[in-house]
């Protein structure tokens, strides 16, 4: 079947209904291994495909979607969608983009080599992601969960304004959660590596990993409340980019629910602080030619040194706010979801010092290597209090493990205390891509033990 | 959905290979979402997603296929994706005769959501928005929500079982930001269950609105919540989200026989107070986590996890009693066909205690009552957890005294819960919003009595 035919003829079929449409279709095979001491405890494997309509009329707007390819399916997802538009209230700003050029550079999204990955060879890296786990160190006791998941797909758009493109993707990605224990303690630790080309990706370094942050954290405690400077590993760090990236979103500023709101062409973070969101990183794991309405992606400098410079649009954003355009951020998390606005590759743009000098760099202080509850930093308030583990930082050098504390200060003041960007920028799969080198944040509050408690 | 004699040759299919227990899931799920965003009706889908899946057990380990073509030729072949790793093919098991499953717990509605008009729908969203606007001229962002589902699966295995269930959940909730100067605060709710349009007979998601406008407002005018080690005490109804992350979750069988999990090799042990009793009980009428059979077709239970202190039992799903030697609790559950399933909570409390909710709160020379709560995280293996307080007020003397804002309490679970020094006698469950992630999503209840924590680290900023 020649998806994009089909978007084409979902498209057309609506629009004989007097509507503005839009057809977007999702196939995909996935593949799921777990293993647990060698042996392959789940394994799933399975096609699935959906299709989801959108449509418009005078600015009221229905979707409606189905994993039914069939003419009678597809006729009565078409029905649903134009029934529900006649409920929806009009915006004049609520079209469907017009078609712009999608430039051909190569996005490196889809690789051959894992469609053609046979089931054995999955199950071989699932094995290796878990005995590099258990050989790193005998007090990694055991492991959890240990699995190599890996999808290729195709994704269609078009809709009645001539939009109409398709591309195929591919990934591959793994995680290990490592447990390690000794007399007094136990710990566990959380390993993960992904990417959409097969050559890259690495099952002993994700084993490895879990392993070393685990038995590292073993003995771990709380240190006295305090407010001091933090080490935020690239992990932790996207901890700030997640809450971030919601606040950037135009829909957020345009509905008066970012802590941001007003500040385009204002001093909002420090000048060493640069913020970008690329689409067509190659190689990105939210790489893609053209984002889930059919608008180019393209790279957005956000912040440029410290000064907030633009906000991510969809076309919805870009059309309400009159000057802007499309930022190609319209993103669904599946066939059942109308496109909203996502970041796609977000991050802080590296700097030049090398982790351990950003660390050097600190007395005293928190270096936090992961994070908890990352869902509850609010991107309206800029209220940002999580829960951290890491090690307690002695004179430039990483000493006890630390464990059970808070690091809290708002948004607003985190992002003009950073005061050092490291060169390691590392991606992490989360609402898109989120990426970030280690950075050091002064005057962050540590929640943990009383005084008394000493 | 698929005769039995289709079902049978599924059934079949999965065990030619000499597997020793094959199962069909399938499932139809409709649902409708509805989303008023500055008064205007912006969104509204509709959708329909069916298929089903093919599990096949050697021993410990389980392969699962899953179609969303729902035919006895798909469902065939995905079987035979399922049963592939086995070779032992002339040593098939036969299929046992289907035995429809009986249930005492009824998960029929009274009245189906096609007898309201989506138009009428959108009225409440409309009503819910006006009186959120009214509050105050601060309240400058409103989001409300409704969403309906319907979720039917029925499940087989080569063992005979035979189980149908037909859940229909109803959900509103509601989003609003205030703001003053440069100050923004934000607030949300939720109300709903798995009922009908009957909902309406005695709740109204309309009068949830102004109470979460109010809590909005205050916390513009808040102070930033303290920092370090203080009594806690902790709301009731949804406040037991804290014993669902920091407990439950590490009551889950699937870590558990792993010894993976803190609790692992507890039962018979104290883990709590003596006046500290907890369950998990899926046949509750009308809670989100309630069912008839779960996702693996057994039966729920009301399930003491708990008991005066003493660590009474796990939480089951089929894969982990089957490794275990015995019988699931009903607690197997799965996001959709997509999903294997997994031991997940259903609806989970702290039964009522001994103390008077106001002498709790009275008890308290300085620290935190944790009124509204957001969502928390638990590293299962250690019970390390964190979650948000959205509402927390100041403890002084005995009495509530300041607003404070942006609070988070850290602690580890089985240490939390040996420490608790006071459980009310105001036992309820939440409004009805729950929603656990664990790599899949499934609705659950919480609840729990105002509780006392004499020593629990808030992660303010003052």
């Amino acid at each position: 079947m020649d998806y994009l035919e089909f978007a084409q003829d979902v498209v057309s079929r609506a629009v004989e209904r007097g509507v503005e449409a839009e057809a977007y279709v999702n196939v995909g095979q996935n593949t799921s291994v777990n293993v647990d001491r060698g042996e392959v405890e789940r394994l799933s494997q399975a096609g699935s495909k959906g299709l989801g309509v959108r449509v418009v009329r005078d600015g009221r707007m229905g979707y409606a979607y189905t994993s039914d390819f069939g003419t009678e399916s597809v006729e009565k997802t078409i029905e649903a969608a134009v029934t529900l538009a006649e409920v929806a209230d009009g915006d004049e700003h609520r079209t469907l983009p017009a078609p712009q050029p999608v430039p051909e550079d190569d996005l490196d999204v889809y690789d051959p080599a894992i469609v053609d990955l046979p089931i054995r060879r999955k199950v071989e890296m699932a094995r290796r992601i878990e005995k590099a786990a258990l050989r790193y160190d005998e007090r990694v006791v055991l492991t959890n969960r240990c699995t190599l998941l890996s999808q290729y797909g195709t994704v269609a758009v078009a809709n009645s304004k001539g939009i109409a493109g398709s591309y195929d993707k591919s990934f591959i990605g793994g995680f290990v959660m490592a447990m390690a224990a000794d007399e007094n303690d136990r710990s566990v630790a959380f390993g993960f590596d992904f990417g959409s080309r097969l050559a890259d990706f690495k099952p002993t370094a994700i084993g490895k990993d879990a392993a070393r942050k685990a038995v590292g954290m073993l003995g771990g405690r709380p240190v006295p409340t305090q407010r001091a400077s933090v080490v935020y590993s690239p992990m932790a760090a996207t901890s700030v980019l997640g809450a971030l990236s919601r606040a950037l979103g135009a829909d957020a500023m345009q509905r008066n629910r970012s802590f941001l709101e007003g500040k385009i062409g204002q001093t909002v973070a420090a000048d060493m602080v640069t913020v970008l969101d690329n689409g067509r990183l190659p190689g990105g794991i939210a790489t893609r030619p053209f984002d889930d309405e059919g608008v180019p992606t393209a790279a957005t400098r956000l912040i440029d040194e410290g000064v907030l410079q633009t906000a991510l649009h969809d076309h919805y954003t870009a059309t309400r706010d009159g000057t802007a355009s499309s930022t190609g951020n319209a993103n669904r998390r599946s066939h059942a979801a109308m496109p909203a606005l996502d970041a796609s590759n977000f991050y802080f743009q590296p700097g030049q010092e090398a982790p351990e000098e950003v660390i050097g760099g600190v007395e005293q202080g928190l270096y936090v290597e992961s994070v908890m509850n990352t869902s509850s930093i609010n991107p309206v308030s800029g209220d940002y209090s999580i829960s951290a583990k890491g090690f307690w930082i002695e004179n430039g050098e990483l000493s006890h493990p630390v464990n059970e504390v808070t690091i809290a200060l708002p948004l607003q003041e985190l992002l003009r205390n950073v005061k050092a960007v490291g060169n390691d920028l590392t991606f992490v799969p989360m609402m898109g891509a989120l990426g970030s080198p280690t950075i050091r944040v002064d005057g962050v509050m540590i929640g943990g033990l009383t005084a008394e408690a000493q | 959905m698929l005769p039995n004699e289709s079902i049978r040759r599924v059934l079949e299919a999965g065990l030619a290979k000499g597997a020793d227990l094959a199962e069909v899931y399938l499932e139809n799920k409709e649902s409708l979402s509805l989303t008023l965003d500055e008064g205007r009706l912006e969104k509204a889908t509709q959708g329909n997603d069916v298929g089903g899946g093919v599990r096949v057990f050697y021993g410990n380990n389980a392969a699962y296929a899953y179609t969303d073509d729902l035919t006895e030729a798909s469902l065939i072949e995905a079987a035979g994706v399922a049963a592939a790793a086995g070779q032992n093919a002339n040593n098939a098991q036969v299929c046992a005769d289907l035995t429809k499953g009986e249930s005492p717990v009824v998960s029929r509605i009274e009245r189906p959501f096609e007898e309201m008009s989506t138009q009428e729908k959108a009225g409440i969203l409309r009503q819910m928005d006006d009186v959120t606007r009214q509050r105050s001229p601060l309240i400058v962002s409103v989001q409300c929500g409704y969403t309906e589902t319907r979720r039917r699966v029925w499940v087989y295995n080569s063992d005979g079982v035979w189980a149908e269930d037909d859940r229909s959940f109803l959900e509103f909730q509601g989003q609003v930001a205030a703001q003053k100067g440069d100050v923004r605060q934000s607030s949300g709710a939720g109300v709903g269950g798995q009922v009908g349009l009957e909902f309406f007979d005695d709740r109204d998601p309309v009068k949830m609105m102004p109470e979460a406008a109010d809590t909005a407002l205050l916390m513009l005018d808040a102070r930033p919540a303290p920092a370090g080690e203080m009594p806690v005490v902790i709301t009731n109804g949804w406040g037991g989200v804290l014993f669902h992350e920091a407990c439950g979750h590490c009551m889950e069988a699937d870590f558990i026989t792993k010894g993976a999990s803190a609790y692992t090799g507890l039962v018979g042990e104290k883990v709590g107070p003596d006046f500290l009793t907890a369950y998990d009980d899926g046949t509750i009428p009308g809670r989100r986590g309630t069912m008839r059979f779960d996702d693996e077709g057994a039966a729920t239970n009301r399930t003491v996890l708990i008991e005066n202190g003493i660590l009474k039992e796990y939480m089951w799903d089929l894969t982990e009693a089957r490794r275990a030697g015995r019988e699931s609790t009903g607690n197997g559950r799965r996001q959709s066909f997509r999903h294997m399933p997994m031991p997940r909570m259903t609806n989970t409390y702290i039964d009522a205690g001994p103390h008077d909710p106001e002498e709790i709160i009275g008890s308290v020379k300085r620290g935190l009552y944790a009124k509204r709560l957001g969502g928390g995280q638990v590293e299962i293996g250690r019970g390390d957890y964190v979650f948000t307080v959205t509402e927390g007020w100041l403890i002084e003397d005995g009495k509530l005294t300041a607003p404070v804002r942006g609070a988070t309490l850290v602690g580890n679970g089985p240490e939390t819960l040996r420490l608790i020094d006071m459980i009310g006698t105001d036992m309820s469950l939440d409004p009805g919003r729950g929603m656990c992630g664990k790599g899949q999503w499934a609705r659950v209840s919480v609840g729990q009595p105002t509780v006392r924590v004499p020593k629990l680290t808030v992660g303010g900023t003052e």
